[in-house]
């Protein structure tokens, strides 16, 4: 067993502290909140050694709330809160699907939404549904805070518009209404536990008979999270019918530029993709 | 304003008593519970969160003890397997024969015990997501279910 026996951890008991430590020793700490990647990508030697700010226990960053008309997620709720949250399940059905298989029960009990932001794997589960939501990601330092839409967030493979000063603090969304519908899929090498092969989102709006607005999302075939944009040009304002389904899903192959890795081919993945993306479109819009 | 330290006194409840050690603060709760306090019936299969043989309950809710810092116990309340002598989730697996090489069942009576206590009649479907994060290479995976809904029966 590989120890972190000379790693010295910050557990600070406010936010404010922690943003203060974070200023006087950026880029020198690493934040850890329910550390199920980092502590074995630091065992592992995948990232360098530092000490770390320990902010798991800060209940500053832990809630969900509606108000003002959007859903506010502290970025250190578990995924057993959000996948249990009515709030959630009602207005965001899709992540509450996505945080009910990132992992397993172990997992979820600590694993947190900030964490898997920040962690920033191009296969991250809750990121597609986040996606489609239209989130923000509001980030906070000493000097104050700001608030980046999320594909902004990211800027390449595990590059992220946040300086080090900075702890993400909260996502938000516009809570989804009754006209509204949501899905997720996820494809990994089996059913529990399991890192996604290829995971996605779609969000609709329907206006009558046709599709007002849509919004898919598509990770893993990427270097991070991307917008089927192709796929969502078809579906607006079209009438939904097996054939759009299937042209749309075929579609988001403009979007995507998967690799070959231990999980899967890129035509693999391209072919999963394209199968997912049906499968979901037609369960939410058929009949 | 909070210190850092190569090693840091830390205080929580283990199977019911305070607990005070003097550890490294990046520690994990798997290292500290079998090197320090000899709490061998957590196991260390993979290291990775892969496993669950070192699932403890942290507050009641089972999680990696091998991906839990001790700086992270902090005035919290850990449950080992140690800590379950009386619970009827280890007779039934004793009186179901769950257990071949028994490496991984110490895992499994905290996954199932935590189940229990939120959901004390689940069904299969129930226990299956519950223990999808808890491997048995002796595959004595139908023994494992058998000895669940005993004890949510019993």
């Amino acid at each position: 067993m590989v120890s972190l026996y000379n790693v010295r951890v910050w557990t600070p008991s406010s936010l404010s502290e922690a943003l203060e430590i974070l200023q006087s020793n950026g880029g020198r700490v690493k934040l850890v909140a329910g550390g199920t990647d980092l502590i074995i990508q630091m065992k592992n030697g995948v990232i360098p050694r530092m000490d770390l700010l320990n902010i798991q226990a800060l209940r500053e960053l832990q809630y969900i709330r509606l108000e003002d008309n959007m859903v506010k997620v502290g970025a250190l709720t578990t995924f057993t809160e959000i996948s249990r949250s009515p709030i959630i399940r009602r207005h965001a059905n899709m992540l509450a699907q996505a945080s009910d298989t990132i992992g397993s029960i172990q997992i979820m009990n600590k694993a947190t939404l900030g964490g898997n932001l920040v962690n920033a794997s191009p296969a991250a589960d809750s990121l597609p549904p986040l996606y489609t939501l239209n989130a923000s990601v509001k980030v906070v330092s000493r000097d104050g805070g700001r608030t980046i839409p999320i594909e902004g967030f990211y800027r390449g493979y595990k590059r992220l518009d946040l300086r080090p000063d900075e702890i993400v603090a909260e996502i938000l969304f516009p809570p989804m209404g009754t006209a509204e519908l949501g899905g997720f899929f996820k494809h990994g090498l089996r059913l529990g536990d399991a890192i996604s092969v290829v995971n996605g989102a779609v969000w609709v709006r329907r206006d009558g008979k046709e599709i007002g607005d849509v919004r898919v999302a598509l990770g893993a075939v990427a270097p991070t999270v991307v917008r089927a944009r192709a796929c969502e040009r078809l579906l607006k304002g079209s009438r939904p019918s097996e054939e759009l389904f299937w042209r749309a899903a075929k579609a988001v192959l403009e979007d995507i530029s998967p690799i070959t890795d231990v999980r899967g081919t890129a035509e693999y993945r391209r072919e999963m993709a394209v199968n997912y993306v049906y499968m979901t479109l037609h369960d939410l819009l058929a009949g | 304003m909070a210190e850092a330290r190569v090693l840091e006194r830390i205080t929580f409840k283990l199977n019911g008593r305070i607990t005070t050690l003097e550890v490294p603060p990046a520690y994990t709760l798997l290292e500290s519970l079998r090197q320090i306090m000899h709490l061998t019936g957590v196991k260390d299969g993979c290291s990775n969160g892969d496993c669950g043989a070192c699932t403890v309950l942290l507050d009641g809710r089972a999680v990696h003890s091998c991906l839990t810092l001790m700086a992270q116990v902090s005035g919290r309340e850990v449950t080992t397997v140690e800590g379950l002598s009386d619970s009827k989730v280890v007779s039934s697996f004793a009186e179901t024969g769950a257990v071949q090489c028994g490496y991984c069942t110490p895992g499994f009576i905290i996954a199932v015990e935590a189940l229990l206590r939120e959901n004390p009649s689940p069904g299969d479907e129930e226990i299956r997501e519950a223990l999808r994060g808890n491997l048995c290479r002796c595959t004595g995976y139908v023994k494992i279910l058998e000895s669940v809904r005993l004890a949510a029966r019993g």
